[in-house]
């Protein structure tokens, strides 16, 4: 009784004693990443800067003149090699399970992201949700030292803007590292990214000062997509080509549609759900894919002199924003098939779903086939209301 | 009745003189100060009324013993035989009455209070039923104060709180087993249950296991506890007690057995199960919904006050990721300047709140509100504003330290105190890791308790679908159609549920 008391007792306190508290960190010895930017520099070495937070600053009531985050940057033959470099220039060990976004320089962009995609997939402190963006018009590790206004945090800036272009306005789109790999290794569908744009001058943003402007002059903005064909990038689609994207691939939440009326003015209906539905039919030896896209909304804004208490003018609106959604599709479609070559769109997926024995056979080669596509759009559009009031308030009579 | 007096070794018997007797006792009681002897003649016989100061009712002796011996008596001598049947079986109007004839039982009644009234020549002794000592008398229950229900406590008089125990159970099956316990102390023990619901089994046990105690004093039923438990070496208490007459009352009727310990305001209950201890009186009396509700909410309370510093070391510690974005800068911000690892910021915080809370006990009442003062401005405010500890940390420990107090038993929240530190320790070790280990030993270890022969988790483990109607969740009474059965498995019946109103 007592000898195994005495051995229970000396094992429980020898595995305590010598698992040492491995792995085990102090959250004021972290210093706490939250994006991260890669890119290539000119001798082909990996260029990497982490933007870590200063928690103090962050979370505090008396807020002092110190930046509310640090960007440290350091190149490295692999990717690995350049974080571990970092260690000697940043004074705590840098945790990378909180990082919201990876920003890639478009250097890196067109030579291929996969290598780099690799190690942020596979190390285990990374999550698989961050986004990835891509530097429009800036280095990457320049976007990532610039202080924003407002939000103290310029990756939660970045991801909050990315989600709400997404959702109320529909021209680009968070994509999430997973999402980002599962489309490159997709045969049948290229990957697209959010790009980022800086305004105004870097150093001025770099500096606090810049938020001391009501107006600051140094901003960061969501941009358009930025196309991929496989893993590199091959252009920026414009606008219009964007959301038409995302038309088709169903991730227009809400957005504005607004067309001409009456040749005087312009009407604009806020669109609430969209569903959209990608089939494929094989028309003889050659496939066709038809994009199908129902969209619902409400008038929100009118221009013109309309009777929206008839049906009549109701379906004309129906018919004219149906037109305006199917022309927005048409040019992503043309710029996919013409101008940059690259099935962002999914096409292939979705020959791939409905006829999969020919999808195998043109797998391979669906790069040049699918430029041949025949693709054709049917849009639904369904007004729902008219908001508060049924006739335009500067109608006469 | 009277099994623990009877089998007292049989001892000398008293003599015929009465100056012997007398003498002899005093004698035996080295002259103590307190034994009261009062030498009378009845009818010219001599007679010595004998009682202990302090222990008896004095008017009663007064009043009757006295006043019929000296006053009442008829002048006709009659013979010593002749006087003593007349006074034992006319004389004395008092409700106990009865004789002796050994001095040490002589001596056990005159010390428990009763007097004695010796005759000069007779070999046997009056003895009469005065005690009556300064108690308490039934007050409030401050250990466990309800909203709703009877306010009322047992004291520390056995008498008392046996009628208070019949008074709510007026039923003939009511059992009041007496003991005596404790070589020295010769603690009265009375163990109350109902006859033919108890399972016979447990009331044997209870039985044997009294029997069993060897011991010089009972001052307190936790004596009493410690014999009888099943799990000696476990930090969890296989013996419920109560101060509330309603709760005990509750659990006599359920088939469980009652031990009350002269001396003592708390009765003991057996078998007690685990959820027992979840349990308050005022559950029942409150509506059902209620009392389900607060029944989880305790439960959660448990988790919290046994989980809650070891989760916060080992998310802050290991598990970084799991923290959400925002509260990790914030606890980040917190920690930036605290000179000590969270684990030995933790156990800072927890042993003074130990600390506070035993000096809390102990102080009198003046002194106490001084304990308050340090304790929340000086060491809660203070130590936050020097930046030896963080604000998140005192949330901790206090969200901890309010949850133990929800557990309406406190020698269940013993254990949880106790346990708290292992497992911060396994947290600080192991993290998540070891908190998992931790609880699948917790729950083997609950999983092996047993009480009185009922597994310690049921109805949990071994699962009884039957008894979930009042463990975590209440019923309303007219749904507590049965019994618990891993309790009472005669007389099941409790209530017909078509008795309510549709």
């Amino acid at each position: 009784m007592t000898s195994s008391w005495v051995r229970i007792s000396l094992i429980i306190i020898c595995l305590s004693l010598l698992s040492g508290c491995w792995n085990s960190n102090e959250l004021d010895e972290l210093g706490i990443a939250v994006s991260v930017a890669i890119d290539k520099n000119d001798e082909g070495d990996y260029l990497v800067a982490v933007q870590v937070i200063n928690p103090s600053e962050i979370a505090t009531d008396a807020p002092t003149n110190r930046p509310p985050v640090s960007t440290y940057s350091t190149t490295g033959e692999t990717l690995l090699d350049a974080f571990r470099r970092l260690s000697a220039k940043s004074p705590r060990q840098i945790y990378f399970s909180q990082m919201r976004l990876v920003i890639i320089g478009s250097k890196l962009a067109e030579e291929g992201v996969m290598p780099s995609l690799d190690f942020l997939y596979r190390d285990h402190e990374f999550r698989t949700s961050f986004y990835v963006a891509v530097a429009k018009n800036a280095p990457a590790e320049v976007m990532l030292s610039i202080v924003t206004p407002y939000e103290k945090i310029p990756a939660n800036k970045i991801m909050n803007s990315i989600d709400n272009v997404q959702k109320n306005w529909g021209v680009s789109k968070g994509v999430s590292i997973d999402k980002l790999i599962a489309d490159v290794r997709d045969k049948g569908k290229s990957p697209v990214l959010p790009g980022i744009d800086l305004l105004g001058d870097p150093e001025v943003g770099n500096n606090m000062s810049n938020v001391e402007n009501v107006d600051a002059p140094t901003k960061l903005e969501v941009d358009h997509l930025a196309a991929f064909k496989e893993d590199r990038l091959v252009g920026w689609l414009s606008e219009m080509e964007s959301q038409g994207l995302n038309y088709a691939t169903g991730d227009v939440r809400s957005t504005i549609v607004t067309h001409p009326c009456d040749d005087e003015g312009t009407i604009s209906v806020e669109i609430l759900r969209t569903q959209s539905s990608m089939k494929s039919k094989m028309d003889g030896s050659t496939p066709e894919v038809t994009i199908m896209v129902e969209a619902e909304g409400n008038v929100a804004e009118v221009d013109c002199k309309i009777d929206l208490g008839s049906p009549e003018s109701i379906q004309e609106v129906n018919k004219e924003v149906e037109k305006q959604i199917e022309k927005t599709i048409q040019s992503s479609v043309t710029a996919a098939q013409e101008e940059l070559e690259s099935d962002f769109l999914g096409l292939g997926s979705a020959v791939h779903r409905d006829n999969p024995t020919y999808w195998k056979s043109v797998e391979d080669e669906w790069d040049q086939q699918f430029t041949e596509l025949d693709v054709s759009i049917e849009v639904k559009a369904k007004i729902r209301r008219k908001g508060n009031s049924t006739q335009p308030i500067n109608k006469e009579g | 009745m009277d099994k623990g007096s009877t089998d007292q070794p049989t001892s000398s018997l008293l003599y015929s003189s009465l100056n012997d007797n007398v003498t002899m006792v005093t004698k035996r009681l080295g002259e103590s100060s307190d034994l009261v002897v009062r030498h009378i003649s009845i009818n010219k016989t001599p007679c010595a009324v004998l009682y202990m100061d302090g222990l008896v009712d004095k008017n009663t002796v007064q009043e009757y013993i006295m006043e019929a011996l000296m006053l009442d008596m008829p002048s006709k001598r009659a013979s010593v035989k002749a006087l003593y049947e007349k006074i034992k079986t006319a004389s004395l109007p008092i409700g106990e009455l009865s004789e002796v004839e050994h001095i040490d039982e002589l001596l056990h009644r005159l010390l428990s209070g009763e007097t004695i009234l010796l005759i000069d020549k007779e070999k046997k002794a009056l003895v009469a039923s005065t005690k009556g000592w300064r108690d308490r008398g039934v007050q409030e229950s401050t250990a466990e104060s309800v909203i709703r229900g009877p306010k009322e406590a047992f004291n520390e008089t056995l008498r008392t709180n046996t009628a208070l125990l019949r008074r709510k159970i007026r039923d003939s099956n009511l059992r009041m087993d007496a003991k005596k316990i404790g070589k020295m102390t010769q603690t009265d023990i009375a163990v109350a249950y109902l006859e033919g619901t108890a399972e016979d089994s447990v009331v044997r046990d209870v039985h044997k296991r009294l029997e069993n105690i060897d011991i010089d004093g009972v001052l307190e039923s936790g004596y009493i506890e410690e014999y009888i438990q099943d799990a000696q070496y476990s930090p969890f208490p296989t013996v419920y007690y109560s101060e509330k007459p309603d709760t005990i009352a509750a659990g006599i009727l359920e088939g469980r057995v009652a031990i009350i310990v002269d001396g003592t305001p708390e009765v003991l209950l057996v078998p007690a199960l685990f959820v027992n201890f979840f349990q308050s009186s005022e559950d029942y009396y409150q509506r059902a919904d209620i009392g389900t509700l607060i029944r989880i909410l305790r439960l959660v309370c448990f988790c919290i006050a046994l989980f809650m510093p070891a989760l916060y070391i080992a998310f802050t510690t290991f598990h970084q990721e799991m923290i959400p974005a925002p509260l990790l800068i914030s606890l980040a911000a917190q920690r930036e300047g605290v000179p000590f690892p969270a684990f030995v910021e933790a156990l800072i915080m927890e042993l003074t709140f130990e600390i506070l809370r035993e000096a809390g006990i102990r102080l009198p009442k003046p002194v106490g509100s001084a304990v308050s003062i340090v304790g929340a401005l000086v060491l809660g405010q203070s130590a936050v504003q020097a930046g030896l500890v963080s604000p998140a940390m005192v949330i901790v420990v206090a969200i901890t330290a309010i949850s133990s107090f929800v557990i309406p038993a406190y020698n269940m929240a013993i254990p949880i105190r106790m346990i708290r530190f292992v497992f911060m320790v396994l947290a600080a070790t192991f993290g998540l890791y070891g908190i998992i280990l931790g609880m699948i030993a917790l729950v083997f270890h609950l999983c092996s308790l047993k009480s009185f022969g009922v597994p310690y988790m049921s109805p949990f483990a071994p699962f009884v679908a039957k008894d979930q109607k009042d463990v975590l969740i209440r019923f309303p009474h007219w749904g507590l159609f049965s019994r618990p059965t891993s309790i009472a498995k005669n007389n099941e019946t409790r209530t017909n549920p078509n008795s309510k109103e549709s």
